[in-house]
């Protein structure tokens, strides 16, 4: 009886999950589409005739340089971050005084600023001090400030599972601060500090706002601004788009599916903190 | 978690020596990281508030010498025509977005706490939708919503919920509900998994109690799960509605705050003010206004939420 139950609530379960990730699954069925299975009525939900346009799509649209400049765009963030973020994310994790406590409130503060609206001061800031010759590298600071709090945060709850008596015991053994911080207490909290990292460059990979309003070249644009002029205000290659959106959130996905429980357990640990 | 028996506190007078070794370290590393977020995050805040009270335009945006015009510019917003319907979308989208992504993340929190087999699976493959890039959100839900031969109006005209298409993404009336579809679609996961998390911190006994005195399914639900979980649900609340404020780019890939406006919110206005019509100083006081409320917003959350922190 408990087992007929269960097998029924899990059947409900996966149905749930696949009315869920139906988006995803029609943008892979719709990439693999010809153009006139796409605009087939009703439509077809599995390919009749599939004809994966991926290796014209990369070409046509240059998409090489697109994510290319999304790579860097969001490795150059995660690298900022981490350098600037982890060690305050551990002097926040052992400290407990009032001036630390004002800092993570505006650490916090820092956090809920909306690029959509961040992005006209730092425009014009930018603009004025001859950062717009650099239109990438000035993406790849306006998203590290974005990034830097989130990263703070979440790696500060990372140092707080590490037992402080560690870094203690390994102080009274003669190492120094540097040497306790950079041997015992980043290792210990690399998972926390590993899975962090892999969200912030995953967030920058797909960052939007900033690039669109900044990057005016096409050669230096990411996917993200890409893929909006490709879709234009009345695009019709939908199979097209969709092909162009798969090969781009693929690799997303596949280091979601690798990080996933960490990923979740990383973020609940600091979600409310 | 107990004291500790090193000295660390933050006292001013600090010896170079002590910034690598001494309680200046500390100092040191917070200090780094605060004035990088000083540079890029508060200076520009400060600058937009000095912008919003000047006249920035393609002319003087290189100048350091731009002329002041007061509360101006708060004028020319505040009375502009479009004003109203924008301000009116955006608290649309807001309540709509933020209580519906509640409203399924909630069901689906409670169904999968149910612990039947492969639940925990395939609640995280909800997370999915959480790491998608949002502008490919947009262009998939778009390609759904799309009014000839998109796959929503297929399925609700099989259900014989409509009987004409849709014209989701060009019809005033529904162009901000297409963008509300979507962000309830990117917002359901984060509120799957935080209200798991707080689900899961009921003890299981209460319920065995209350079911043992005789309380029903929803009685039961009423007097512990809906209390006990007052924190997680002011967390969500919260939360969801700074993300539905920062939300940028599905507006950008769905309808552009199109058509005439019928969807279009503040903080897409103000980019369209400072990138399309190059009025920085109208874009700057929108900002100053939202930001000012997201953070205000955020203050109280985060006050709200002091007592139960674990430092």
């Amino acid at each position: 009886m408990d087992r007929l139950k269960g097998n029924a609530l899990m059947l409900a379960g996966i149905l749930l999950a696949a009315i869920y990730l139906f988006p995803l699954y029609w943008m892979y069925v719709t990439a693999l589409k010809s153009g006139t299975e796409i605009m087939a009525y009703p439509p077809s939900f599995w390919p009749e005739d599939p004809t994966p346009i991926f290796g014209e799509v990369w070409t046509r649209l240059q998409m090489a340089s697109y994510l290319k400049n999304s790579v860097l765009i969001a490795g150059g963030t995660t690298v900022l971050v981490v350098l600037f973020g982890t060690g305050c994310a551990y002097a926040m994790s052992r400290v407990k005084s009032v001036w630390i406590d004002v800092a993570l409130f505006a650490v916090l503060m820092m956090q809920v600023l909306p690029s959509s609206l961040m992005v006209t001061p730092i425009f014009v800031f930018f603009n004025q001090i001859g950062l717009m010759d650099w239109p990438r590298g000035a993406v790849i600071l306006a998203q590290a400030a974005k990034m830097l709090p989130l990263y703070i945060v979440l790696t500060r709850a990372a140092f707080l599972q590490v037992p402080a008596e560690l870094e203690e015991a390994a102080l009274v053994d003669g190492n120094s601060r540097v040497g306790a911080f950079l041997t015992i207490m980043v290792p210990l909290a690399r998972n926390g500090i590993l899975v962090t990292g892999v969200l912030v460059f995953l967030q920058s990979f797909g960052e939007y706002v900033y690039a669109r309003s900044m990057i005016g070249t096409r050669e230096l644009q990411p996917a993200t601004v890409g893929l909006q002029s490709f879709m234009g205000p009345n695009s019709s290659d939908w199979s097209g788009v969709m092909s162009y959106a798969a090969i781009y959130v693929t690799p997303v996905l596949a280091i979601f599916v690798l990080l996933q429980r960490r990923i979740v357990s990383g973020l609940t640990s600091g979600a409310l903190k | 978690m107990q004291a500790l028996p090193l000295p660390r506190s933050l006292r001013p007078g600090f010896s170079l020596g002590g910034l690598i070794d001494g309680r200046g370290f500390d100092t040191l590393l917070v200090l780094t990281a605060l004035g990088y977020l000083a540079v890029f995050s508060a200076w520009p805040l400060v600058y937009n508030l000095i912008m919003s009270l000047q006249e920035v335009d393609l002319f003087s945006l290189a100048s350091f010498d731009r002329p002041f015009v007061g509360l101006d510019n708060y004028r020319e917003v505040i009375s502009a025509p479009e004003m109203p319907q924008i301000l009116g979308n955006t608290a649309v989208f807001v309540i709509a977005s933020v209580s519906l992504q509640l409203v399924l993340g909630f069901a689906l929190a409670l169904f999968f706490e149910l612990r039947f087999p492969g639940a925990s699976f395939l609640r995280g493959l909800f997370l999915a939708g959480w790491i998608m890039p949002p502008l490919v959100v947009g262009a998939i839900w778009s390609w759904i919503l799309a009014g000839d031969f998109g796959v929503l109006n297929y399925a609700l005209k099989s259900l014989g919920i409509i009987d004409e298409n849709i014209f989701w993404l060009s019809d005033p009336a529904r162009s901000l509900w297409s963008v509300i579809i979507a962000n309830i679609w990117l917002g359901v996961p984060f509120n799957l998994i935080l209200l798991s998390v707080g689900l899961a911190g009921i003890p299981e006994d209460l319920y065995e109690a209350a079911e043992m005195d005789g309380a029903t399914r929803v009685q039961r639900f009423l007097t512990i799960t809906l209390p006990l979980m007052r924190a997680q649900l002011g967390a969500v609340i919260s939360l969801g509605t700074i993300f539905t404020l920062q939300q940028f780019d599905l507006f950008a890939g769905l309808t552009q705050g199109g058509p005439s406006n019928s969807s279009n919110v503040m903080q897409y206005w103000s980019w369209q003010l400072s990138f399309q019509e190059y009025q920085i100083g109208l874009g700057s006081v929108i900002s100053v206004l939202m930001i000012g409320f997201v953070i205000g917003l955020a203050a109280i959350y985060v006050r709200s939420t002091r007592h139960e922190q674990v430092y």
